[in-house]
């Protein structure tokens, strides 16, 4: 499953949902809000551009590191503290593929993937700047 | 008849741009825009821009050059800003302008 979406997922059941024969590891990244004095967190996206780009970087993983399954959940829209922002669970017949698999995602999403996310703190509102000036992610 | 044509042509051009994060903010989020025939991609984003004053100064530096840090795309692919000026707008065209992402 790609999908960029409100409502928070089933972790365990992507988990039982991805389980096929031959593998051997999956690997659970799951991103949270974190509590930097914040009262909720924002997430905005470029959602049919974002979702293409999650489904090209599942793809591109998926030949990279032999992976046999990957799920990829970000969510928009308002969140609390500890909440679930992005899902990622990789399948693979051994640990070292599922590892630099998920690895890879994460660090390609946060290079490139039109999204965005905003802290609206006690003592104003802050969008967060991007760790990649200028988008260095190139899908296209 | 041609001159007349032409001007019809134009009448019927329409581009979405899209501003998203904080250029959305100031500028308003998807804005549907009829630029003449032969207009560039940087042209009609200054023009939307200037409707705001904080929204312009957040894309375009004082020698009216995009900020280095902007991100564009049309039809969902990357556009370099040095390329905007010489990219033209055509009918149906999805623009977007956009901050650094910080996605996950």
């Amino acid at each position: 499953m790609i999908t960029i979406q409100h409502d928070d997922v089933d972790i365990g059941k992507l988990i039982t949902d991805a389980k096929q024969r031959g593998m051997g590891a999956i690997v659970v990244f799951d991103g949270i809000v974190r509590d930097d004095d914040i009262r909720e967190m924002e997430l905005e996206a470029y959602q049919e551009v974002a979702l293409k780009e999650l489904e090209q970087i599942a793809a591109d993983a998926t030949k990279k590191y032999n992976l046999f399954s990957v799920d990829i959940i970000h969510r928009i829209g308002r969140l609390k503290v500890s909440e679930n922002i992005l899902i990622i669970i990789v399948g693979a017949g051994h640990r070292k593929e599922a590892y630099e698999g998920s690895r890879y995602i994460i660090e390609t999403i946060k290079a490139g993937v039109p999204i965005w996310k905003k802290e609206l703190r006690k003592d104003g509102d802050r969008w967060v700047p991007g760790e990649h000036p200028q988008g260095t992610g190139k899908f296209n | 008849m041609r001159h007349h044509e032409e001007e019809n042509e134009e009448e019927t051009m329409k581009v979405k741009v899209r501003f998203f994060a904080q250029f959305g903010e100031l500028l308003g989020t998807d804005i549907i825009v009829e630029p003449a025939s032969g207009t560039v991609l940087s042209g009609l984003i200054k023009e939307i821009a200037q409707r705001n004053k904080d929204g312009y100064n957040a894309i375009f530096d004082e020698k009216d050059t995009f900020r280095e840090f902007v991100i564009l795309m049309r039809n969902g692919k990357r556009v370099d800003t040095i390329d905007a000026v010489t990219t033209n707008v055509v009918d149906d065209d999805e623009i977007a302008v956009f901050p650094p992402v910080a996605g996950g």
